[in-house]
């Protein structure tokens, strides 16, 4: 896989924010996300390993500047929700 | 950017379950220590690709940078409960299946075959039970008494007859038998064995998965050195030396 890519699971782990639960001892208020709905463009790497298994490296958009060669933008869109067990 | 190999959806949706699977599993670590957890629930790619048929399978090539004309493919995971896994998931083949790839049919049939959803012979008798006419559906391609036929070669060269003893007894009104012990022996209830001694027929007096009894013809009296053969069924036919 090329170095600019990682795998995809490791995007989407990247792409979801590190703080879940907001807390407000003061004023009594405890918030948090029950659900994140991510939609992306992004760049696709995808490879052939020794074993024939794919291999899908990703990446959101290297440049943001305009280039006679545009990058082929693929979509990605996830949703992660809170479990059913959380209070 | 690496090579950029063209690839089977069915392959790039392995990959991309298994992205998920990884995901998934991260998330249950982090919430070991974090008071919320999270599941992801819905996964789905857009990918521009450029997609090839040779004659057999469509493969896709991811497009590159520059690359104008792509066309769309959407694939979306969604999240599954283990009912429905139970559900739509088949059970894995036991050890008695006989694959497709293991029966002795041409290419073309073998291909037919796998397009109806058909890769063994259990999914052929499953169909069978059901009174589906496979014919119908497949334009009466597929010559489907040859196929049967071939299914039970493949399936008694999967347990072919062994003979571990020949012995000869002496019936009351049977006069000298040779009876014959091993496994696999009478398999087909609708199939009478056929023995030959010393190029004699003989009558199979009795016949059942772990003895034959062969009833040797009158004034064939066994030799010092005999040739029996015996036709267990149309597939399996044994030919044993014995030796008095």
């Amino acid at each position: 896989m090329d170095e600019a890519f990682i795998p995809l699971h490791a995007l989407v782990l990247a792409m979801l924010p590190a703080i879940d639960e907001y807390v407000d001892d003061e004023a009594g208020v405890r918030a948090y996300i029950t659900r994140y709905h991510i939609e992306s463009p992004i760049e696709l790497d995808v490879t052939t390993d020794a074993e024939g298994a794919q291999r899908i490296g990703t990446t959101p958009p290297l440049y943001y500047v305009d280039t006679s060669l545009r990058p082929s933008y693929h979509q990605m869109r996830f949703t992660v929700e809170r479990g059913a067990g959380d209070d | 950017m690496t090579d950029n190999t063209a690839w089977q959806l069915e392959d790039f949706v392995d990959s991309l379950v298994v992205e998920l699977d990884k995901t998934r599993e991260t998330l249950a670590v982090k919430a070991v220590n974090k008071p919320l957890s999270y599941t992801v629930k819905e996964l789905a790619l857009d990918l521009n690709t450029f997609p090839s048929y040779d004659g057999e399978q469509i493969r896709f090539l991811t497009a590159q940078p520059g690359q104008e004309g792509a066309s769309k493919v959407t694939i979306s995971l969604n999240s599954i409960t283990d009912q429905q896994v139970r559900a739509t998931t088949k059970l894995p083949r036991g050890t008695t299946d006989v694959t497709i790839d293991q029966i002795d049919v041409d290419q073309e049939t073998r291909k037919k075959l796998r397009k109806l959803g058909v890769s063994s012979v259990d999914d052929l008798e499953q169909l069978q039970e059901r009174d589906v006419d496979l014919g119908q559906v497949s334009g009466n391609d597929i010559d489907y008494t040859m196929l049967a036929k071939k299914i039970q070669k493949s399936r008694r060269n999967q347990s072919p007859p062994t003979i571990g003893a020949v012995s000869l007894s002496v019936a009351d009104d049977d006069g000298p038998c040779l009876l014959i012990e091993g496994r696999h022996l009478g398999v087909d209830p609708a199939f009478q064995p056929v023995a030959v001694v010393n190029e004699v027929l003989a009558d199979v007096l009795a016949t059942s998965d772990r003895e034959l009894l062969i009833q040797l013809a009158p004034g064939n009296a066994l030799r010092a050195d005999n040739d029996v053969v015996v036709a267990f069924d149309q597939y399996a036919v044994v030919k044993v030396n014995v030796r008095t």
